[in-house]
């Protein structure tokens, strides 16, 4: 059930590109070898992947792209908007 | 009759704000329960905004004001409308005459009718003798 | 217009000889349809019952009614998404699938049928800025998941960011049913911040629609800020078929998600509103 869950989740994630940064893995208090190995891997995984996409959303370029002399599909050049 | 069963949807206008969104009070067995956006309504075409969704706990809130109150030594007490409304004027004559016209601001809004705007304004400018009056949807 | 008065006509049996003690359909009130329940002790107003093609959503009253009345029959009009709803519903413990009667109208669209008559349908532009910076409510997974990674997440932040923290889509969802809503735990959803977090709001939310989610477009039409939840739940409902091997509202068997264990054993239990001191 928790195999399906989390695949649910990862799936959920990647559908809105937030993919790759959710892991699962079974590891007992005794297998401290793969604990290491499974969290260094993961850690450098992330570091490759770079920080989150949410950290550095910002909503500016649109607006800025919204107000500046962008033609849309009607051929029709919209105004630069005053401040 | 035991336990009569009742469900009826009764159509009317949101009255939060100026825009005028319809919307259905879900009334199950005389009682209002819960509001939904009326979907033809051309205003909101369904849709509704957080205040619209909630407005059937303004109205059956206890908090509602129910009879005029005056506050006498820090407590509220309920007193009838033309005890309210003299001692309303009573207080702005007082204010008026011993700080001036500009010591009074009229703050009105959109859950108020047009009309009662205007009166409001008339209020403020003619009777009060001051421009101090705005709205508070400029806030 | 023959099929009308055929309603009507069931309508107006099934209340005089008990088969149902309440009937939910619609009302034609100045011009707009609206929902009405139908008894028997004002059957003349079945006269005046009329056809909506605006949807609304009828079961979720019906679970209203079968909490203050347990005992009471409730017939309605049910669409296929009602049908579904009312599977997914009774199989959640809001309804008692014996307590319901229903006249179907067959409306969703089908490759089976010749044509459809769902409100949904209805042809909505996407507009130049909707489809150059955000996403087409139309368009289907496969599309929306086909963009690559950075633009996939910017399309999908450009339509959250929007929410006005209305809760139309779950105040209008008919399996939306909890008491404590997790879009009102603050440690979820910070209260006073707008727009919500996002994508936290909405994916939680499609989180919780696993395993309910019947695919009827009601969150959509609610919205106010257009943004297309129906699509986003459409993933849900995908992945739940994949991974859990799950059709919702297909049956009204039990679900993979809604007890741990292999049988249910709680009776349906609509809490009387006596027992809730703070309601």
């Amino acid at each position: 059930m928790t195999i399906k869950r989390i695949t649910f989740l990862q799936e959920l994630l990647s559908f809105v590109g937030l993919e790759e940064r959710l892991h699962l893995s079974w590891i007992s208090s005794a297998e401290a070898g793969k604990f290491i190995d499974v969290v260094g891997g993961f850690t450098e995984k992330i570091r490759s992947l770079g920080p989150n996409p949410l950290k550095s959303f910002d909503l500016e370029p649109w607006l800025k792209r919204m107000d500046s002399g962008q033609q849309t599909e009607t051929g029709v050049q919209t105004s630069a908007a005053a401040g | 009759m035991e336990n009569s069963m009742n469900c009826k949807l009764v159509p009317s206008v949101c009255s939060y704000c100026g825009t005028g969104c319809g919307v259905l009070f879900e009334v199950l067995d005389g009682e209002l329960v819960g509001t939904q956006p009326l979907k033809t309504h051309p205003v909101n075409q369904g849709k509704l905004c957080i205040k619209g969704w909630n407005l059937h706990e303004h109205i059956n809130s206890f908090m509602r004001l129910k009879a005029p109150l005056v506050r006498e030594n820090g407590n509220l007490k309920k007193t009838t409308w033309n005890e309210a409304i003299r001692t309303t004027v009573d207080a702005f004559r007082k204010t008026v005459e011993q700080y001036g016209p500009e010591s009074v601001g009229v703050l009105v809004s959109a859950k108020v009718t047009n009309e009662e705007n205007y009166l409001a304004q008339k209020f403020a400018r003619a009777a009060i003798g001051t421009n101090n009056i705005d709205h508070c949807a400029r806030l | 217009m023959k099929e009308k008065i055929h309603i009507r006509q069931s309508v107006k049996q099934w209340l005089e000889n008990g088969t149902v003690d309440i009937f939910l359909g619609y009302r034609d009130v100045e011009g707009h349809a609206v929902p009405h329940g139908f008894t028997l002790a004002d059957l003349d107003e079945v006269e005046s019952m009329a056809a909506s093609e605006s949807r609304y959503a009828l079961e979720k009253l019906a679970a209203k009614i079968h909490e203050r009345h347990p005992d009471k029959i409730i017939g309605m009009i049910a669409r296929d998404c009602t049908q579904r709803a009312l599977n997914v519903l009774s199989i959640w413990n809001q309804l008692d699938a014996g307590k319901i009667k229903t006249i179907t109208v067959n409306c969703c669209p089908s490759q089976l049928k010749d044509h459809a008559a769902c409100s949904y349908l209805e042809p909505e532009k996407a507009g130049t800025g909707k489809k150059q910076f955000g996403l087409d409510p139309h368009s289907d997974i496969e599309e929306a998941a086909s963009a690559p990674k950075h633009e996939r997440f910017s399309r999908w932040m450009y339509e959250m960011q929007k929410c006005i923290k209305c809760y139309g889509c779950r105040n209008i969802c008919p399996v939306c049913f909890c008491r404590e809503c997790s879009l009102e735990n603050d440690d979820l959803v910070h209260a006073g911040m707008l727009p919500p977090d996002v994508p936290i709001f909405h994916l939680v939310r499609a989180t919780h629609m696993a395993g309910r989610c019947i695919d009827c477009g009601l969150c959509e039409e609610a919205c106010p800020m257009d943004i297309p939840l129906r699509l986003l739940y459409r993933k849900v409902n995908h992945i739940v078929s994949e991974v859990f091997d799950y059709d919702t509202g297909s049956s009204s068997d039990q679900s993979p998600f809604s007890v741990l264990g292999d049988k249910v054993t709680l009776e349906p239990k609509p809490i009387h509103q006596d027992t809730l001191e703070d309601a």
